[in-house]
C-alpha cells in the first residue's frame, strides 16, 4: 500500500465513524489545547524576559561591588573599588567600558520649584549604551564635558511639570552640599575663650597624678573633639552649584528594568559637584568611614572609593571568563547574563511542570484513542480477514491502524494547537484590559513559537501512536481464517 | 499441457478442542494441473473450505505439504505467504466478503494494494474488469447498493484483477438465486476456457459436474472419491 492509500483509508475510516471519531479527536484536542496554552504561558514569560534583556542590552552589563565572594567577613581587608581598580577592570578582555555608579543627593531648581533627588554621573560612552540611551525625548550628552542633564519622567512628575518635551533645552540649577574635612577640623579647634577658661578653672591640677582622674579627663576631651568634628563635617557644608541644560528625558522607572536615577549628568559634571568630598548623606559618610576612604587617604582626590562600578562588556565573550577575572581582583560581580541563565533554568522547571499537567491530559485522551481503535478492530475483523486473504501481511495491517491513530493525533493536535492559541488570545485580551485598568505596562503574557507548535504536534502524534500500538498489534495478529468466518 | 500446478501430500489439519482432536483434513493427496478446473465436493464439515484455506496459504497444515508452482508453502515465512496470496491467489467467497464501505471499483482495486502495481494501473485494471463484468456504471456503488449477483461478479473481478495463478472459489453461487448462480457458473467456465486454473468448492454436485474436469469428494476430511 502506498502512503496515499494508507492516509486516504485512515481518513475514510475516521470520516465513516463521525461521532466516535469526533469524540476521540475532541479528547486529543482538549489535551493539546491545554498543553499548548500552558506552555505558551511559560514561553510568553520567557520571551518577555528575553526581549527585555535584548532591548536594554542587559547581557552586556555587569555590576562590580566591593568584597570578594569568598570572604566570610567582607568587611575585613576589602579591596577598594577606586580609580585604580576601575583601570584594572577596564583592562580585562571583553570589557568595553567601566564607570562608577556613585549617586549623590542634589537639589534641582526649575523656575520656582525644586526637588531633592539622586544624581548619577556617567561617561559619554555609558550614556550611549542601549540601556541609558533609551530616552523618551531628546538626545544624550553631546560630549563628556557637556553641561547637560538628562531628567526622568518621574522627576518631571515630582516637580509637577506638565509641559512634556518643552523642558528640553531649558536650564536647571543643580545644587549639592558637601561636607569637608577641613570644616570638621576647624570645628575641633573652634573652642570659644569662655569655654576654655571654664575648663581650665575646673581642672584639678593636684589630682592629675592621682587615680583615674586624668584618664577620665582625657576621654571626655577626646569624645568632645570627635563630636565637634562630626558636627563640623555635617553642618558646616560647602554648597556646589551648576547650571545645566536639559538634553533628554529618560523613561519612568516603572517601564525600565534598570534602576536609573532621576537625574543623569556627565561624569565631568558629577566630579565638579561632588569631587573628592563626602556628600551630606550620613550613609555616604558611614560608607566612607567603613571603606577607609575618610581616614585612609580617602580625601585624596586621586583615589576616591566607589560603592559600585558598572561594566559594559562584549556579550559575545563568555561572562564566566570576565566574572572570574573580576573576582580574581577581589571584587564581587553581579551579571545580568548569569541571572538570565538562572531565570532560564527556573523557566525550564516551570515548563516541565506545565508540560507534565498537559501530558496527563494527553494520556487520558490516549485511552480514548485506544478504545476507539479497539472498537474499530472488533467491528472490522472481517475486513481485516479479507485484506489478509487479498495479500496483506501483519505489518500492512499494523501500519494501517497506526496511520489511523496518527491521523487522529494529527487532526486533534492541529485543532488543539489552534484552540490553545485562541484561548491564549482570549486570556491575553482580558489580561491587557486588567493591566490597562490598573495603569500597568501592557505586556504579552503568551507566546507561540514554532518549537511549541512542533512540540504540540509531536506530542499529539507520539501519544496517539503509543495509544494505537496495542490495537494495531492486536489487529495484525488476527487469524484470517477466524476473521473471515465472522458474521 | 498437463503441467502440475498444485500438489498436496498427506495434508492434515487438526484442531484441538479440549481433550478432543478434530481432524478437519486427514492425509489428503491431491494434484491439480495448470489450466484445470477441479471441483471439491462434500457435505458441511467435510473439510472443503479447510483444504481451500491451506492451498490459499491462509492456514497452516498440521502435517503434510502444499506445493504451489514448486513453492512449498510450509517453508514460506508469514511475509512470503502474504506475498504469495497477493500475487498468485484469487479468492471468491460464498458471502462475497466485499468491504462494505468501499465502492465496487475500490473493492476490485484493493486486491492490488499489496502488490507492486502502480496506482494508475490498479485503477485501469479494476475499471477494465468492472466493464467485463457488465458493471461499468456501478463502479461508485457500495456493495449494499448492488444485487447478490452483482456483488459476486465484483468479488470475482477482485479475484481476477491480480491475474492469479489459481482462482479458489468457495461456494461462489451458494448465496445466489438460480439465474445469478447460472451466470456465475458460465463466467467461471469462460475463465477456465481462457486458461485460468480454478478450484471450485461446492456442495452442489451437479454444478461441479457441469463445470469441472475432475471432482474430488471429501468426507470427514478424507478424499473418498475422485470423479473424472
Amino acid at each position: 500500500m502506498t502512503a496515499r492509500d494508507l492516509v486516504e483509508g485512515a481518513f475514510g475510516n475516521i470520516w465513516r465513524m463521525k461521532l466516535r471519531s469526533a469524540l476521540t479527536i475532541a479528547g486529543v484536542l482538549i489535551a493539546i489545547a491545554a498543553f499548548t496554552a500552558m506552555l505558551s504561558f511559560g514561553a510568553g514569560g520567557q520571551q518577555y524576559i528575553n526581549d527585555q534583556f535584548e532591548e536594554f542590552d542587559l547581557f552586556s552589563i555587569m555590576r562590580v561591588l566591593p568584597g570578594s565572594p569568598d570572604d566570610d567577613e567582607p568587611e575585613v581587608d576589602v579591596a577598594k573599588l577606586d580609580d585604580k581598580a576601575i583601570e584594572q577592570l577596564s583592562r580585562i578582555p571583553g570589557v568595553r567600558n567601566v564607570y562608577p555608579l556613585d549617586a549623590f543627593k542634589v537639589t534641582v531648581y526649575y523656575a520656582d520649584t525644586s526637588a531633592t533627588v539622586e544624581a548619577q554621573g556617567i561617561p559619554l560612552a555609558a550614556a550611549r549604551t542601549k540601556t541609558l540611551s533609551r530616552l523618551t525625548a531628546g538626545t544624550t550628552f553631546e560630549s563628556d564635558t557637556a553641561s547637560q542633564i538628562i531628567i526622568s519622567e518621574d522627576f518631571l512628575r515630582d516637580i509637577g511639570y506638565t509641559g512634556g518635551d518643552s523642558i528640553l533645552g531649558q536650564q536647571l540649577i543643580v545644587e549639592t552640599q558637601v561636607a569637608r574635612l577641613d570644616s570638621g577640623v576647624v570645628k575641633i579647634l573652634q573652642v570659644p575663650g569662655d569655654s576654655l577658661r571654664r575648663r581650665l578653672n575646673e581642672l584639678e591640677v593636684d589630682s592629675l597624678f592621682a587615680g583615674d582622674y586624668a584618664r577620665r579627663l582625657l576621654f571626655r576631651e577626646m569624645s568632645d573633639a570627635v563630636a565637634r568634628f562630626i558636627d563640623g563635617l555635617l553642618n558646616s557644608r560647602a554648597t556646589m552649584r551648576d547650571t545645566l541644560t536639559v538634553c533628554g528625558i529618560s523613561p519612568s522607572r516603572r517601564s525600565s528594568p534598570i534602576n536609573t536615577r532621576p537625574v543623569l549628568i556627565t561624569s565631568h559634571t558629577a566630579q565638579r559637584l561632588n569631587e573628592g568630598k563626602v556628600a551630606t548623606d550620613p550613609e555616604d559618610l558611614f560608607y566612607a568611614l567603613s571603606t577607609g576612604s575618610l581616614t585612609g587617604g580617602g580625601w585624596d582626590f586621586e583615589s576616591r572609593v566607589y560603592p559600585r562600578v558598572s561594566m559594559d562588556v562584549d556579550p559575545h565573550v563568555p561572562y564566566g571568563a570576565i566574572t572570574d577575572s573580576v573576582e580574581a581582583l577581589g571584587f564581587r560581580v553581579f551579571s545580568f547574563a548569569r541571572e538570565f541563565e538562572q531565570v532560564q533554568k527556573m523557566f525550564l522547571f516551570f515548563d516541565l511542570g506545565l508540560a507534565g499537567v498537559g501530558l496527563i491530559a494527553l494520556i487520558t485522551a490516549s485511552l480514548g484513542i485506544a478504545n476507539t481503535l479497539i472498537m474499530s478492530i472488533l467491528e472490522r475483523r472481517r475486513e481485516i480477514g479479507v485484506l489478509k486473504a487479498l495479500g496483506a501481511d501483519d505489518s500492512d495491517i499494523r501500519i494501517m491502524f497506526l496511520v489511523e491513530a496518527a491521523c487522529i493525533g494529527v487532526v486533534g493536535s492541529v485543532l488543539g494547537i489552534v484552540t490553545g492559541w485562541l484561548i491564549t488570545r482570549l486570556v491575553s485580551f482580558i489580561g491587557r484590559l486588567i493591566m490597562r485598568a490598573n495603569e500597568m505596562p501592557e505586556i504579552e503574557l503568551f507566546a507561540l513559537p514554532l518549537w511549541l507548535i512542533g512540540l504540540g504536534l509531536a506530542f499529539g502524534i507520539i501519544v496517539s501512536l503509543a495509544a494505537g500500538y496495542y490495537p494495531a498489534m492486536r489487529a495484525a495478529r488476527l487469524d484470517p481464517v477466524t476473521a473471515l468466518r465472522d458474521e | 499441457m498437463n503441467q502440475e500446478l498444485i500438489k498436496a501430500e498427506q495434508l492434515c489439519r487438526y484442531y484441538s478442542r479440549g481433550n478432543y482432536t478434530i481432524k478437519a483434513l486427514d492425509a489428503v493427496d491431491l494434484t491439480i494441473a495448470r489450466g484445470e478446473m477441479v471441483g471439491v465436493v462434500g457435505s458441511s464439515g467435510s473439510g472443503k473450505s479447510t483444504l481451500l484455506n491451506l492451498v490459499a496459504g491462509l492456514d497452516t497444515p498440521s502435517a503434510g505439504e502444499v506445493i504451489v508452482g514448486g513453492a512449498h508453502l510450509s517453508k514460506l515465512s508469514r511475509k512470503e505467504l502474504a506475498r504469495y496470496r497477493a500475487e498468485q491467489v484469487g479468492m471468491v467467497f460464498q458471502s462475497f466478503n466485499l468491504i462494505r464501505h468501499y465502492s465496487a471499483l475500490r473493492n476490485i482495486e484493493s486486491a492490488l494494494y499489496f502488490t507492486d502495481v502502480p496506482r494508475e494501473e490498479r485503477l485501469d485494471r479494476a475499471r477494465e474488469l468492472l466493464d467485463k463484468m457488465g458493471l461499468a456504471n456501478r463502479g461508485d456503488h457500495r456493495p449494499a447498493d448492488l444485487s447478490g449477483g452483482e456483488q459476486q461478479r465484483v468479488a470475482i473481478a477482485r479475484a481476477l484483477v491480480k491475474r492469479p495463478t489459481v482462482l479458489l472459489a468457495d461456494e461462489p453461487s451458494g448465496n445466489l438465486d438460480q439465474t445469478n448462480a447460472q451466470q456465475i457458473a458460465t463466467l467461471l467456465k469462460e475463465l477456465n476456457l481462457a486458461g485460468q486454473t480454478i478450484v471450485l468448492v461446492t456442495h452442489d454436485l451437479t454444478l461441479a459436474e457441469n463445470l469441472c474436469s475432475r471432482i474430488i469428494r471429501l468426507d470427514y476430511g478424507r478424499v473418498v472419491e475422485v470423479l473424472q
